[in-house]
């Protein structure tokens, strides 16, 4: 059917008016936010200055959120020298309760009772304590077991002896922990994979003759890591922000560094934003990095991997793009 | 005559109070194949499963190649065999599943290669070649970087079947190996079948396909309540059926 001499019937799109109205309010409230952060406010001193006899004064301002000391104090060494720590507590605590939660999560599927019923009991309590008194008390944890040595259980036998406060420093002290209640978290999140592993594949690995060990090494743990990465992701960021509590102890990580600083210039505000802006970053990167392994970890799985960001990134442009354009065509040729 | 493959004398198995067989007697000849047919719940499968020990059998005297499955006999005691005797036994046992059960984070390749290497102990390039001569003996030699997902359903039975072989297994099993592919794409797995039965594999098979097992089989049970009904030279079974259930079996299938 022809209109007009044109080929093409014009195609008259749905308008989402509720949408149009709602994304308007919410990129009003956006702006009014950001014009916020970078605002000037009254410091309650004046400036004045005399001309031809008449003073004239005028207030002084300054940045609400003093991005000028926030940028001074960014890259300090107090700071870097925090973030360095942050960062090693999370991925040393992470590597703990990692392998922790295999094996606690293994434990808890083996058919032998004891085993399961330890590694229950084990994120019984770790997870059921917080995890700030946890810090605490492996921190004190030579008032309980003054001293630590390898021997003869319920013997005086001893081949190796050591003075419990010297072993755990506050460092020490906060991997322990961390790892130990990470331990408990992961290994529910490993559980859950593992039984999320098809029963056919576990047979077809034993009739090809596989020990129950080769079997969850080369078949279940693999299949696995897809329903794990992505909790684990979550616990990494988590593990992130966590590691701050660590300050408690006295383990001067990103916010014990920013805490430090404040507690002599009272700059409280500016130091944390410049905290935050760090875990922010960081958090940034590690989501970028959770978004490749669970694309690695998903061969097989999928037909066709998603997109990576940078992908989506063009996709979406280009479909925000041809909004602006007519669209033209056959009526019903439009996906 | 030498050793049967597979001898099965009154054979029990329950699950949890319900008994699935009750009683199997059954020899399978070393290089012929054997067709196992019956309605679903008939056994079939459990039967299947004892003698590749993913069940254990609860009575009864079950050999395979002459050694009792899961126990050894000394000085007239019966030993259970440890896990590790077990692995060994079930690796020289090639087992098809009716939903194919390929490792899905593996490529076609390395499906075949994994119990070769890691159960066998085979250097990983000899692994791969053999992997290579049973991907074109399935008709499949163009296939070997895909991923169980990116292939069809018959395709992938074919791989599974390569990777059971892959094993050098003595006894092939197969549980529904048709069962649950689309009709145009159930000949090629039974011509690879039928390749196989050819070459002398000693094969027993629990199928809903009559014709393949009239002509490939060389004897037929039809089990029925956990028990062999009726059993013999599959076209006379077939075409004459003594028993009244698998008349009314057949009436219903054919």
């Amino acid at each position: 059917m022809k209109t007009n001499g044109d080929d093409a019937v014009k195609v008259v799109p749905v308008r989402h008016l509720g949408q149009w109205v709602a994304a308007s309010i919410a990129m009003l409230i956006v702006a009014m936010i950001i014009h916020t952060l970078f605002s000037k406010i009254p410091t309650g001193q004046y400036t004045c200055r005399v001309t031809d006899g008449i003073r004239k004064c005028r207030p002084i301002t300054e940045w609400r959120f003093s991005w000028d000391i926030v940028f001074r104090y960014f890259t300090t060494s107090e700071i870097l020298h925090g973030l360095l720590l942050t960062l090693e507590i999370t991925v040393l605590s992470m590597f703990v309760g990692i392998f922790l939660g295999i094996v606690i999560a293994v434990m808890r599927l083996s058919t032998n009772r004891v085993l399961s019923m330890t590694a229950w009991t084990y994120t019984w309590f770790f997870r059921g304590t917080p995890v700030l008194v946890q810090l605490f008390v492996w921190v004190y944890i030579a008032l309980l077991y003054p001293t630590l040595s390898i021997g003869i259980p319920f013997t005086s036998v001893t081949f190796l002896h050591f003075a419990t406060k010297t072993l755990f420093t506050p460092f020490v002290a906060a991997l322990v922990a961390l790892g130990l209640n990470e331990g408990a978290y992961m290994s529910e999140i490993a559980r859950a994979g593992l039984i999320a592993v098809d029963e056919g594949q576990i047979e077809a690995a034993t009739s090809i003759g596989m020990t129950r060990r080769q079997t969850l090494v080369y078949v279940m743990i693999p299949q696995a890591m897809r329903v794990i990465i992505p909790p684990t992701g979550n616990e990494v960021i988590s593990m992130l922000k966590t590691s701050s509590l660590a300050s408690t102890i006295s383990v001067i990580e990103l916010l014990g560094a920013a805490g430090n600083i404040y507690a002599n210039n009272y700059l409280i505000m500016p130091l944390l934003i410049v905290a935050s802006l760090w875990y922010l970053i960081v958090t940034t990167v590690l989501s970028t990095g959770q978004f490749y392994v669970e694309r690695y970890f998903a061969k097989g799985a999928l037909r066709t991997p998603p997109p990576t960001p940078i992908q989506r990134l063009r996709r979406d442009v280009a479909g925000v793009l041809s909004k602006f354009r007519t669209p033209r065509g056959i009526v019903g040729a439009r996906p | 005559m030498s050793v049967p493959m597979v001898e099965a004398r009154a054979v029990h198995k329950s699950y949890g109070g319900v008994e699935v067989l009750k009683g199997v007697d059954l020899t399978v000849v070393r290089g012929e194949v054997t067709c196992l047919i019956g309605p679903s719940g008939s056994g079939k499968s459990t039967l299947l499963r004892c003698i590749n020990h993913l069940e254990k059998h609860d009575a009864g005297e079950l050999r395979v190649d002459g050694e009792l499955v899961g126990y050894e006999a000394r000085g007239g005691k019966l030993y259970e065999r440890n896990d590790r005797q077990i692995c060994a036994e079930r690796a020289r046992i090639g087992m098809v599943f009716q939903r194919f059960n390929l490792f899905q984070h593996l490529t076609v390749l390395e499906n075949i290669t994994i119990g070769q290497i890691k159960v066998l102990g085979i250097e990983p390039d000899a692994a791969r070649k053999r992997a290579r001569e049973l991907l074109a003996r399935v008709g499949l030699e163009n296939k070997e970087k895909h991923y169980p997902s990116q292939i069809s359903g018959g395709q992938q039975q074919r791989v599974a079947i390569a990777r059971a072989l892959a094993m050098e297994p003595k006894l092939m099993l197969f549980d529904e190996p048709t069962s649950a592919l689309d009709p145009e794409l159930v000949g090629e797995v039974l011509d690879v079948m039928r390749d196989l039965a050819v070459s002398g594999m000693t094969m027993i098979v629990v199928t809903h396909e009559m014709n393949f097992a009239r002509e490939a089989a060389k004897t037929l049970y039809f089990l029925d309540g956990g028990v062999i009904e009726e059993s013999g030279n599959p076209r006379e079974v077939l075409s004459a059926p003594k028993s009244v259930r698998l008349q009314s079996f057949l009436s219903k299938v054919l």
